[in-house]
């Protein structure tokens, strides 16, 4: 027997199988798929989500592993921008001022007043005067004996 | 990996706003459609009608001649098609294979939309910590999961270990609106110049991210498309459409890479430089095929687009015929509604000459492709059950099995694929490709109706077969 015939056969059953099968599979397909539809159409403008992401400032500090939760509205939309600029606040609460600047602003301090804490509400320095020497009581001035521009 | 790390959450406002047309009537549209080409039909008839007394031909002679014509079309055109994709894939391989690499490695933002994804999510966030790259954070946005996906994530939120150093990875709960509306999402919040979007169940080869950036030194290039493989192979849908991403996807492929025009850039793995999607307008849901849509776009936008076949992606196909049923109604729908919205550039080459050609290409193969390819065989098995030339159909499929044969040959050979997927070639056309065909004219007459579709979840298996990757990818 020849073989052409025999593949001939079995290819033409198979052709025929695979259409049968494709279209029913295809109806089967519809008729499970035939639930009610949804359209996006009759949705909000807006909808509510929520931010997940890893807090910088402790990771950089290598801290323990514990969750926390700050509940923060970032209005409108979820762009990073908006969302690092409402959380600037809260992460300079974990990130140490520059060291200088603060040794500065005290030295400045001292320089200006120039009294003891227990010295402070006393009525002989309730008024102080600024002299290149820093400042001084004015009783102290007074009993200088300079002569005084007026 | 360390898990519970210190998180901050913080409750998001996220538009949902799109361009939707107003005060559209669609059953009028699909009415109007219906009756125009009815009564275009009802008048070609009656011209052949009133016309062929006037011929030589009769009826059935006219039925006979217009078959073997509309037969040697077909014939000449699959194996234009054919041979134009394997010397245009040649060519464009052969330039690859010389192409000069860069140490171009720009920040890259991952955007991972998850919609119940809980089995196989932290599959997918792991195979990006191991990519072999320093420059990337991760961003998944979990779709409104119903089931465990939201936890699996959370709990994979923060500084986690990749290949060169810690990794961010965020997270965006949002509620249901769609793959393309959670991706938006993600976009919108990274703030990279690049960024790869892909699906949730996907797993990204380690190589990745590096060997695609390299192509955007080029700033004429605002996308690359990568190379997407089947995970869950050893059975045989799955096996049938591994070849099939292999020899018709891929190889068609690298075959526009060469004009830079790709016309899908695919789910699993695409890459973009962030200013073609922000003038493209960044993801639509007005179609079921958000990827073809979005690559149309850019396209459009005059950005070239290239193909990186070393940016793997491996996701899982559809293990049953329903489910894979499932995937092609929505593509070929998708891709049909995609085509609409672009049509006025199909008819105005002036614009942008090579976008008019890539949509003319798609229409073919999703119009009238398959039409022709139902047609041969209805017409094979009809002169073999009618008239005994039983014999047609054999050489018929000898000679396409043949052809399929030699390509897949070529294709695994290009690829370092297993060398066992070659001999589907045999039932590939014949029965794999009618099925697919077929289920695509059926969603074409459905889209032509307008008839309302949804979505689709494909069930994910998690099997442990999926967790090794067969493949070589050197």
């Amino acid at each position: 027997m020849e073989l052409i015939p025999i593949l001939s056969t079995i290819i033409l059953v198979a052709t025929i199988c695979t259409f049968i099968l494709a279209i029913g599979a295809y109806i089967l397909y519809k008729v499970r798929e035939g639930k009610p539809q949804h359209s996006y159409q009759t949705k909000p403008a807006t909808v509510q989500g929520e931010l997940v992401v890893p807090s910088e400032a402790i990771y950089t500090k290598d801290s323990t592993r514990v969750e926390r939760t700050n509940i923060k509205n970032v209005e409108p939309g979820v762009t990073r921008e908006e969302y690092t600029k409402q959380h600037q606040p809260s992460q300079s609460k974990h990130t140490p001022e520059p060291r200088g600047y603060k040794i500065e602003e005290e030295k400045v301090e001292k320089r200006k007043v120039r009294v003891r804490p227990q010295e402070r509400f006393s009525d002989e320095n309730k008024f102080l005067k600024y002299t290149s020497e820093g400042y001084i009581p004015t009783q102290e001035d007074r009993n200088s004996g300079e002569v005084k521009w007026r | 990996m360390k898990i519970n790390q210190l998180v901050d959450r913080a409750k998001i406002t996220i538009s949902n706003r799109e361009d939707e047309k107003k005060g559209e009537n669609l059953g009028q549209k699909y009415l109007r459609r219906i009756l125009v080409s009815g009564i275009v039909s009802l008048l070609l008839i009656l011209v052949i009608v009133y016309t062929l007394p006037y011929t030589i031909l009769s009826f059935s002679s006219l039925f006979e001649y217009s078959t073997i014509i509309a037969l040697v079309i077909f014939l000449f055109i699959l194996l234009v098609r054919y041979f134009a994709i394997l010397i245009m894939a040649y060519l464009y391989l052969n330039e690859y294979t010389f192409s000069d690499t860069n140490g171009y490695a720009p920040f890259v933002s991952i955007i991972v939309p998850v919609f119940n994804e809980g089995k196989i999510i932290r599959k997918s966030i792991l195979s990006l910590l191991n990519l072999d790259y320093q420059n990337y954070e991760i961003v998944v946005v979990n779709d409104g999961s119903t089931d465990d996906t939201k936890q699996v994530a959370e709990s994979m939120v923060g500084f986690q270990d990749g290949k060169y150093g810690k990794i961010k990875i965020s997270l965006i709960n949002q509620p249901n609106l769609g793959k393309a509306r959670a991706l938006n999402a993600g976009i919108y919040f990274s703030k990279a110049d690049f960024l790869l979007c892909m699906d949730g169940d996907s797993q990204l080869a380690p190589e990745s991210i590096k060997v695609a950036v390299r192509h955007f030194i080029h700033p004429k290039i605002g996308a690359v498309a990568g190379n997407v493989k089947v995970l869950n192979r050893k059975r045989f849908f799955t096996d049938l459409q591994a070849l099939e991403y292999i020899e018709g996807l891929n190889m068609a492929r690298s075959a526009q890479s060469y004009i830079r025009l790709v016309n899908i850039i695919p789910g699993p793995i695409g890459i973009f430089r962030r200013k073609a999607i922000e003038q493209a307008g960044y993801y639509s849901s007005d179609t079921y095929a958000e990827d073809a849509d979005l690559t149309l776009k850019i396209l459009s936008k005059g950005w070239k687009i290239y193909y990186e076949p070393k940016s793997i992606s491996y996701t899982e196909a559809p293990v049953t015929l329903q489910q894979l049923l499932k995937q092609r109604y929505r593509w070929t729908r998708g891709i049909l509604q995609s085509l609409r919205k672009h049509k006025k550039l199909m008819f105005n080459p002036t614009v942008n000459l090579g976008h008019t050609f890539i949509l003319w290409v798609m229409s073919y193969e999703a119009l009238i492709w398959p039409t022709m390819n139902i047609a041969a065989n209805a017409f094979f098995i009809f002169a073999a059950l009618f008239f005994g030339f039983s014999h047609l159909i054999f050489f018929w499929w000898a000679g396409l099995a043949i052809l399929d044969l030699v390509t897949a040959l070529y294709c695994v050979a290009v690829e370092k694929e297993e060398f066992r997927l070659i001999w589907y070639a045999i039932i590939y056309r014949m029965f794999f490709i009618l099925i697919i065909d077929i289920c695509k004219t059926m969603s074409t007459i459905e889209e032509f109706l307008g008839i309302r579709m949804t979505w689709g979840k494909l069930e994910r298996s998690s099997s442990p077969k999926s967790d090794t990757i067969a493949v070589n990818t050197n």
